[in-house]
């Protein structure tokens, strides 16, 4: 995905329901790994309302909160239908996960059939580079390779991310694509199989090099749209932060302190 | 490693100095800034510079806040985020060798050396120390100075590899008799160095490479010494000075340690 928030914004809710659709199940188990942002407690109360409202078995695994939680990583994150891996730092991501060999689990957890899905730096880190603002200003990062080329995502909406990706992939980095928010692709054992866009304007370009410029064709996408039900306002109102309390209480986040 | 490790500024003078916490300071300890007091008091500075380095948290916001509430008024007080960059410092390297304190705070570890390897912090880090800025943190911000690190709450525990700094082992949250510090024990006898254990509110204060005094914010906080003694595990409490009464030094002693009866005037 070239981007995608936990929220009523255009798009976002027909992703989380494109999600469950591939898993092939009612009610699947999906577990969030927020690691690129930190864990934190405000994306994984998002993600447990997003996916729980919709009957999902919802759970995240918080590498930064290993020591006081101790799960067995492997374990959980082989029994579930999806893994959803949350957005932020790519350099951080590829860096923890190679620490704690997050990395392998995954890699396992694909050949075993589970559906893997990311958006911004949880969609970059699968190819072999991406363009990330890890270190300030948008900048080529490595990934784990487990596709091939590269991926720029928040493709119009992170103009600057755009232009050095263009630039890059002109200069050699292997071509890819760039992603905007709202869309994403389908790839299955390593091909691309299709390209799809959730809101109107929201588009994939393969970018390759010619001459040592990048050049972009714009991709055919299929289009997922769907109207948001009348009568709700998307965004931040009383009864989303309401909500969100109720989401934070069930996964066990709300302390006294 | 480098060459040389590192001794390259002792001719002006220049001591290189960790103080490792067990836990404690303002993330474990609101109200009791005995800890904090020490390690800026180690500056000799008034107002030191003093940066956090959240990034064990995940750079968690409400611990960041905590920290300027600790350290705004007694330090020009600053972090950086490593998963926000955008947003912080620009030359990181400059920033934190501008400092006279450098502040590490709590949570994973391997994600913490992580991201710094990553961002290029652990040599950075190197680089401070060597030129005399203080380092100092609690947790993970204790076992990451050392060659190797016992981690883990409760009752699991698992070797990490340090930045190597000082060439011991460390146990943080340690308590004597638990079953981490038997864990630490087999682990010893496993072919693990030699190293320090510090309860919560005990940390270990040292120069160079060398373990120089412990000193505690609670009177009954400890740290310990641990050896291997032929093929047996030995643990030595050490000497340790209450920060909250500073004539009584030191608490107890095992007077066959060298450090016991020489504590630093800080």
């Amino acid at each position: 995905m070239g981007g995608h928030e936990f929220d009523r914004l255009d798009g976002n809710e027909s992703i989380c329901d494109h999600i469950i659709e591939l898993t092939g199940k009612t009610a699947p188990k999906i577990c969030l790994l927020p690691t690129a942002s930190g864990d934190p407690e405000d994306q994984i109360s998002r993600f447990r309302r997003s996916f729980g409202s919709r009957g999902c078995e919802v759970t995240d695994i918080s590498l930064f909160r290993l020591g006081a939680n101790p799960i067995d990583v492997s374990a959980h994150l082989l029994e579930q239908d999806a893994i959803y891996v949350g957005g932020g730092s790519m350099l951080n991501l590829v860096a923890i996960w190679k620490a704690h060999g997050i990395h392998e689990l995954l890699e396992a957890a694909l050949d075993q059939g589970i559906l893997i899905c990311g958006q911004s730096a949880g969609a970059m880190t699968w190819f072999e580079y991406g363009i990330t603002s890890s270190s300030g200003l948008p900048a080529a990062a490595t990934g784990l390779g487990m596709l091939e080329g590269s991926l720029c995502v928040h493709y119009h909406q992170d103009p600057q991310r755009r232009t050095r990706y263009m630039a890059d992939v002109g200069a050699g980095m292997p071509s890819g694509y760039g992603a905007d928010d709202q869309s994403a692709m389908l790839f299955v054992d390593g091909e691309m199989v299709e390209a799809m866009t959730f809101r109107s304007g929201a588009g994939i370009w393969r970018v390759e090099a010619e001459d040592g410029k990048g050049v972009e064709t714009r991709l055919e996408l299929v289009e997922r749209f769907r109207e948001t039900p009348a009568g709700q306002t998307p965004g931040s109102t009383v009864d989303d932060f309401r909500q969100l309390n109720d989401w934070r209480r069930r996964g066990g986040m709300l302390r006294g302190r | 490693m480098k060459s040389g490790d590192g001794d390259e500024y002792a001719f002006m003078g220049i001591k290189r100095q960790i103080v490792a916490f067990g836990g404690g300071g303002f993330s474990m300890e609101s109200g009791n800034p005995l800890l904090d007091d020490f390690v800026t008091g180690l500056t000799g500075l008034k107002k030191p510079r003093v940066c956090f380095l959240p990034t064990a948290s995940g750079d968690a916001d409400h611990y960041i806040v905590r920290y300027y509430n600790a350290f705004r008024d007694r330090a020009e007080a600053s972090h950086i985020s490593l998963f926000r960059r955008e947003k912080g410092v620009e030359n990181i390297r400059d920033h934190l060798l501008s400092q006279d304190l450098i502040y590490v705070g709590g949570g994973s570890v391997i994600s913490m050396l992580g991201v710094w390897r990553a961002h290029g912090i652990d040599e950075i880090l190197r680089e401070a120390w060597e030129r005399g800025i203080v380092l100092c943190g609690l947790s993970a911000g204790s076992l990451c100075w050392f060659d190797e690190g016992l981690t883990g709450y409760q009752d699991q525990s698992k070797r990490v590899l340090g930045l190597g700094f000082l060439p011991y082992s460390n146990m943080v949250h340690f308590e004597a008799g638990s079953k981490r510090h038997n864990v630490y024990e087999e682990e010893l006898k496993a072919g693990l160095r030699p190293g320090y254990a510090a309860a919560d509110g005990a940390a270990l204060h040292f120069v160079d490479t060398e373990m120089v005094q412990v000193i505690a914010s609670r009177p009954e906080a400890r740290a310990y010494r641990l050896d291997l003694k032929g093929d047996r595990a030995k643990t030595t409490q050490i000497a340790t000075r209450y920060l909250g009464s500073p004539d009584q030094i030191p608490l107890v002693a095992d007077s066959s340690l060298p450090w016991s009866s020489s504590p630093l005037a800080a």
